[in-house]
């Protein structure tokens, strides 16, 4: 008997069928071994597939969306997904079949039914009963910033010791400006004018 | 931007109950935000809601904003202001999760 279990996010469902791993001493409620999942979107297509699918896809989702709000040129091209955006309210999903002579199926959603579709992999992804290899994508800090954090520590430790040398080196050595005798100086003045 | 002549730095204590505080709303507002986005998108049909939102947004605008400042009287222009509104609400509409305070960090060091 496999276990069945659904997120919903508004207009959004997703259903994801499966197995427990009785080797790893999981509970019967868990789903690790998921065999098969349907993302079912009101008054669109049934978009079912596999497991391998279904990494790919939540990626492509997550990707896409962060270009989008990132002012970035919003536009996911893979195997398996293309998202693009039609304009500032539509975005256009072209899902390509694995098996040959399948035509490709094309979705239009608005910015409500993206929203949806990313909130319930948030819930797939923050289920403790659904094991699954978790996206990296928005739980990290995204790699620009990273490195923008590590510029600024890399350029601090890169500008600060010879910065504070060359302080510390004015100020030792205009304290010997009280010290200065110019002494040969006086002679040579005394030599011109006797 | 704001009306207010004092700049005091946000301290990382304050930034985090911020986004937690937006995030546990756009929570709670999330059917609100959807309707919104949604009537956008099929201008036609419910451009009455959107139409109420940006009138309020603009009316708050010019209320705590320093309407002198180009960037606040950009926000208040209501025939350029659709981009950014649309982005807005869809960052809130994103950060609903368990994990939304991290994921909104993330898009603001990037906004």
């Amino acid at each position: 008997m496999q276990n069945k279990l659904s997120f919903h996010q508004s207009s959004v469902s997703l259903e994801i069928i499966g197995l427990p791993d009785y080797s790893n001493n999981e509970n019967k409620d868990q789903i690790s071994i998921i065999s098969q999942w349907k993302l079912n979107i009101i008054d669109k297509p049934l978009i079912e597939g596999k497991i391998e699918h279904l990494g790919p896809i939540m990626n492509a989702f997550y990707i896409y969306s962060n270009l989008l709000i990132k002012n970035k040129i919003p536009l996911y091209e893979s195997k398996l997904i293309d998202i693009k955006a039609e304009n500032l309210h539509l975005h256009n999903i072209v899902l390509k079949s694995s098996k040959p002579n399948v035509k490709p199926l094309i979705l239009k959603i608005g910015n409500s039914l993206l929203s949806d579709t990313i909130n319930c992999f948030d819930q797939l992804n923050e289920s403790p009963q659904v094991i699954i290899k978790k996206t990296e994508v928005t739980n990290n800090i995204t790699k620009n910033l990273r490195f923008g954090l590590n510029n600024k520590v890399k350029f601090f430790n890169f500008i600060m010791p010879p910065f504070i040398a060359i302080c510390s080196l004015i100020l030792f050595s205009s304290s010997f400006i009280y010290f200065y005798y110019p002494v040969e100086n006086k002679d040579k003045k005394e030599l011109i004018n006797p | 931007m704001r009306k207010s002549y004092v700049n005091n730095n946000i301290k990382v204590r304050e930034f985090d109950a911020l986004i937690k505080i937006t995030v546990e709303m756009s929570r709670y507002l999330y059917p609100y935000i959807r309707e919104i986005l949604k009537s956008k998108e099929d201008s036609e049909e419910n451009s009455v809601i959107w139409k109420d939102f940006n009138e309020r947004f603009i009316e708050l605008i010019r209320e705590r904003f320093n309407v002198d400042s180009m960037r606040v009287k950009k926000l208040s222009n209501q025939a350029v202001n659709d981009e950014f509104i649309i982005k807005s609400l869809l960052t809130l509409s994103l950060c609903i999760s368990n994990q939304g305070c991290q994921k909104l960090k993330n898009f603001l060091f990037d906004f």
